[in-house]
């Protein structure tokens, strides 16, 4: 195998506030800004059926205005000294953030603690908050050559009922249904200290960092939050669910889904190396054949989406070139899939992703607000921010064997669903 | 708990690069940073586009992707094998000003994995089936964006305000028509002219430990001995204001662009301009966002963009809008970018932006990458380390007139063009009512 220098680990300090709230603090002033991120342990996967979106509308609401700020003054004042901030919503969690020259700091946190303490939610912040997120929705997901993609992957994969079962978009309709009600009951019953990890990294002393936390969020009380189901995994799917999509799209293309574990177990890293070997990049071995050898397709890859509640989801896709079906290109992947089931990865392969993953992990690491990020992301969904100092660890130490066996037992074609798109005549 | 004050910004100047010459003319310019462990680097090549021979306009696109192809040392596939077993990654793209391979890699894994880099840009093989097959996925890509709105609307919108026989105004990666010319002896043609050691720059950034990035270069570009000629840039103007309607049957929104050809960096007006450009519609409470999208829900976002070349530019403002309410939204918006009487940009305005702009230069430039790519960006531009630093205190040095005037200069709202990819049918009334003369156009499938 291929050398595998050492990593960088980084020193982690923490605490837990009287009301619950984990902070982590990564110090690291070798630039005067620091990176204040927020997660709150609330995804699509806790909306209701009948109320998708709500998560994510919920999002957009955190931006309107509280006690003591205006509607949009939240990023405005970030702005106007020299930072960025942001937030985005996913099947497990809302993510909320800023980056900030280091004498911001106290600004940063004051926001976060002012709209957690007193959201200013009002009929019509929720109204126009709606046809903002319906205009998001139209311009990422309906009016884009397969931007519905997400939308039929996961109702292949999941059933409707299940936390996974829609997108975190939501659909039109329950968007349009969505009350005042429903975004306070959500507010009530999700935004509490104690259900959010606060991650601080960049230019702020431990000590220093630790104390003015607890000056802008200390006073807030503690809340019951959502309990929630265990997570039950789900079987392989059987019986190759299909759907085929006549869209504006300017190729045919084919999909294929497998249910994976959950994310960050080693049989999901496994056979996330698998789904690499397979289709990460240049050298991947569906590259090779479907678009270098075969030259059927303008695209192919395959990749993983790690989920925590029980059930991931794994891809591989490709786009046609004029003249080559649906059909041939599933034939083809399903092809690549079986023989690398049968014969598993060569260790020159493993090593072209291992060596891969570290430059795309160490690049996640070299920015503030990316670091913050996963250090939040390891305290709430696995319970330790220290994860992401042993994950490339983790990584290098699969072996050849353990990821032609979770290819086996994960990747069968007879457990896909598959998804067409056939280019709708005009 | 009441608003904690903000202590100004500790002052940070963007640093200066060591500036070392190759034998064989090479510029180099390293920033050592301590803690940025992947090491980000990036060669910019003086190629303007313009200089493509006319028939075959994107082969330098064409080059770019087949650079990673094989190389003398690494023939076929085992380059990109080789590359990749290292962590490293390269990418390659022309502007109009420039062509760029970047490069990434691991810090300790640099000595070993920079010869490779080499030998993308010295040596690439540029073999006749990997040209053909470049060819054809540039050719499938140009129907991908088509298809694609927003990318419809940015082509057709260059195409109308950068004056007609311009390079700046066709596509960098070329058309339909001039890529399927493309042969291999173009692009051999293109490498052999234009890839040397005196028209190029290498930028680099990271920790660089106790290894000397100087000699590492050296050692792995410093027998590149090519002799090229230096091809002049194009300094394209405007055309006059069109009002162009690309009809998607039945979209549910309409993808608009109105704006007009505009300044560079070595304009007077420049620094002036970013600023109002900002309070119009940069930042999320601009004037144009903050009624757009925060008071009528017409759009999920509205910005006005200066996007600088190294001469002229773009600037013009974006946004999508769902169908109903689209041509309402233009006519609000052309509104919203008046500056004149007592809508001029005032004080605090201006002060928001200052601190805005000035203030994300560090955020921007604390990675390896970050670094590299601002550095990159002004070589390409043709100008020195320092136009960041001389450029933060020109932003402070505006006032709010100053904003106002080049606001008013560059964006006169009856005299600038106006690109919309949407359902026709429904918006060509609402538009035409509005005082645009359009042209309706309808993409052949």
């Amino acid at each position: 195998m291929a050398h595998m220098p050492a990593v960088v680990r980084y020193s982690l300090h923490e605490s837990t506030l009287d009301n619950g709230l984990r902070v982590i603090i990564n110090p690291d002033d070798t630039v005067p800004v620091v990176a204040v991120n927020l997660w709150y342990d609330v995804g699509s996967r806790d909306e209701s059926p009948g109320r998708t979106g709500l998560a994510h509308l919920f999002e957009h609401l955190m931006f309107e205005g509280s006690a003591q700020t205006s509607a949009g003054e939240h990023l405005a004042a970030i702005q106007g000294v020299g930072g960025s901030a942001n937030a985005t919503t996913w099947f497990d969690r809302t993510n909320y953030f800023e980056t900030v020259p280091t004498g911001a700091l106290d600004l940063a946190l004051w926001l976060e603690a002012e709209r957690l303490g007193t959201l200013d939610l009002t009929q019509h912040n929720l109204d126009n908050q709606r046809d903002v997120v319906m205009e998001e929705k139209r311009q990422r997901y309906d009016n884009v050559p397969y931007g519905d993609v997400l939308i039929h992957l996961v109702e292949l994969a999941f059933p409707v009922e299940h936390p996974y079962g829609h997108p975190t978009i939501g659909s039109m309709d329950d968007l349009a249904s969505a009350t005042l009600a429903d975004a306070q009951r959500f507010f009530s019953t999700h935004y509490a200290p104690n259900n959010a990890v606060l991650t601080l990294v960049g230019d702020v002393r431990p000590d220093d960092g630790f104390r003015r936390v607890a000056r802008a969020f200390g006073q807030l009380p503690k809340a019951p939050t959502a309990v929630r189901a265990p997570a039950v995994p789900l079987p392989p799917l059987t019986g190759t669910p299909r759907r085929r999509v006549s869209a504006a799209v300017p190729a045919d293309a084919v999909y294929l889904i497998w249910r994976l574990p959950t994310r960050d177990t080693p049989a999901f890293d496994a056979v996330e190396v698998a789904l690499a070997v397979l289709g990460d990049g240049q050298t991947s071995r569906l590259h090779r054949r479907l678009v270098r050898t075969d030259l059927i397709a303008e695209g192919a890859g395959a990749s993983a989406t790690g989920l925590i509640g029980g059930t991931s989801i794994g891809f591989a896709n490709a786009r046609a070139l004029p003249g080559a079906t649906t059909e041939r290109l599933e034939a083809a992947i399903v092809e690549e899939v079986e023989r690398f089931i049968a014969e598993g990865p060569t260790e020159a392969e493993v090593d072209r992703v291992k060596a891969q993953y570290e430059r795309e992990w160490l690049g996640e690491l070299a920015r503030f607000d990316t670091r913050a990020d996963l250090f939040s992301c390891y305290a709430t969904l696995h319970g330790d921010p220290d994860a992401v100092n042993r994950r490339l660890d983790e990584v290098r130490a699969l072996s050849v064997d353990d990821i032609g066996r979770a290819a086996a037992a994960l990747l069968a074609p007879e457990n896909r669903a598959v998804l067409e798109y056939r280019r709708a005549t005009a | 708990m009441k608003r904690p004050e903000v202590s100004p910004p500790q002052p940070w100047t963007f640093p200066a690069p060591r500036s070392e010459r190759l034998d064989n003319g090479l510029l180099v310019h390293t920033f050592h940073r301590p803690g940025q462990h992947l090491i980000d680097a990036t060669m910019v090549i003086d190629l303007p586009l313009a200089a493509e021979p006319a028939g075959v306009e994107g082969v330098s696109t064409i080059l770019n992707r087949c650079l990673d192809e094989g190389t003398a040392g690494h023939p076929g596939t085992t380059f990109a094998d080789d590359l990749e077993s290292r962590g490293a990654v390269l990418g390659a793209g022309s502007s109009y000003d420039a062509a760029h391979v970047s490069f990434e890699v691991p810090a300790t894994r640099l000595a070993e994995a920079l010869p490779l880099f080499a030998e993308a840009v010295l040596e690439p093989t540029l073999d006749e089936a990997d040209v053909r097959r470049h060819v054809q996925l540039r050719l499938a890509e140009i129907e991908q964006q088509r298809a694609h709105p927003a990318h419809r609307g940015a082509q057709a919108f260059r195409g109308a305000v950068v004056g007609s026989g311009y390079r700046a105004s066709r596509p960098t990666a070329g058309t339909g028509e001039t890529v399927a010319r493309i042969t291999t002896a173009d692009v051999r043609a293109h490498h052999c002219a234009h890839y040397g050691p005196q028209r190029a720059t290498l930028v680099l950034a990271g920790d660089f430990g106790d290894s000397d990035p100087k000699q590492l270069v050296a050692d792995s570009f410093g027998r590149w001995q090519r002799t090229t000629a230096a091809v002049p840039h194009e300094t394209p103007l405007g055309d006059e204001p069109r009002a162009l309607l690309i009809h998607r049957a039945g979209a549910v929104q309409a993808d608009v662009r109105l704006g007009q050809f505009g300044i560079d960096r070595t304009d007077s007006r420049w620094p002036a301009l970013r600023l109002g450009a900002f309070v119009l519609g940069g930042g999320f409470l601009s004037r144009l966002n903050r009624v757009l999208r925060e008071e009528r829900g017409y759009t999920y976002g509205v910005q006005l963009a200066n996007t600088p070349a190294r001469h002229g530019g773009l600037l013009a403002l974006h946004a999508s809008f769902r169908t109903e309410v689209a041509a309402a939204a233009v006519a609000e918006a052309r509104e919203l970018i008046r500056v004149d009487g007592d809508r001029a940009i005032t004080a605090a305005e201006l002060n928001e932006a200052v601190n805005f702009l000035v203030g994300v230069a560090p955020l921007r430039c604390a990675t390896a990458s970050g670094l590299t790519d601002q550095m990159a960006a002004l070589v390409e531009a043709g100008l020195p380390s320092d136009f960041v630093n001389t450029h933060a205190l020109d932003l402070k040095r505006v006032i709010a007139d100053e904003a106002t005037s080049a606001v008013a200069q560059l964006m006169p709202p009856e005299r600038l063009t106006l690109v919309v990819v949407g359902d026709a049918d429904a918006l060509a009334g609402p538009l035409s009512d509005q005082g645009f003369a359009l042209e309706v156009l309808t993409d052949q499938r």
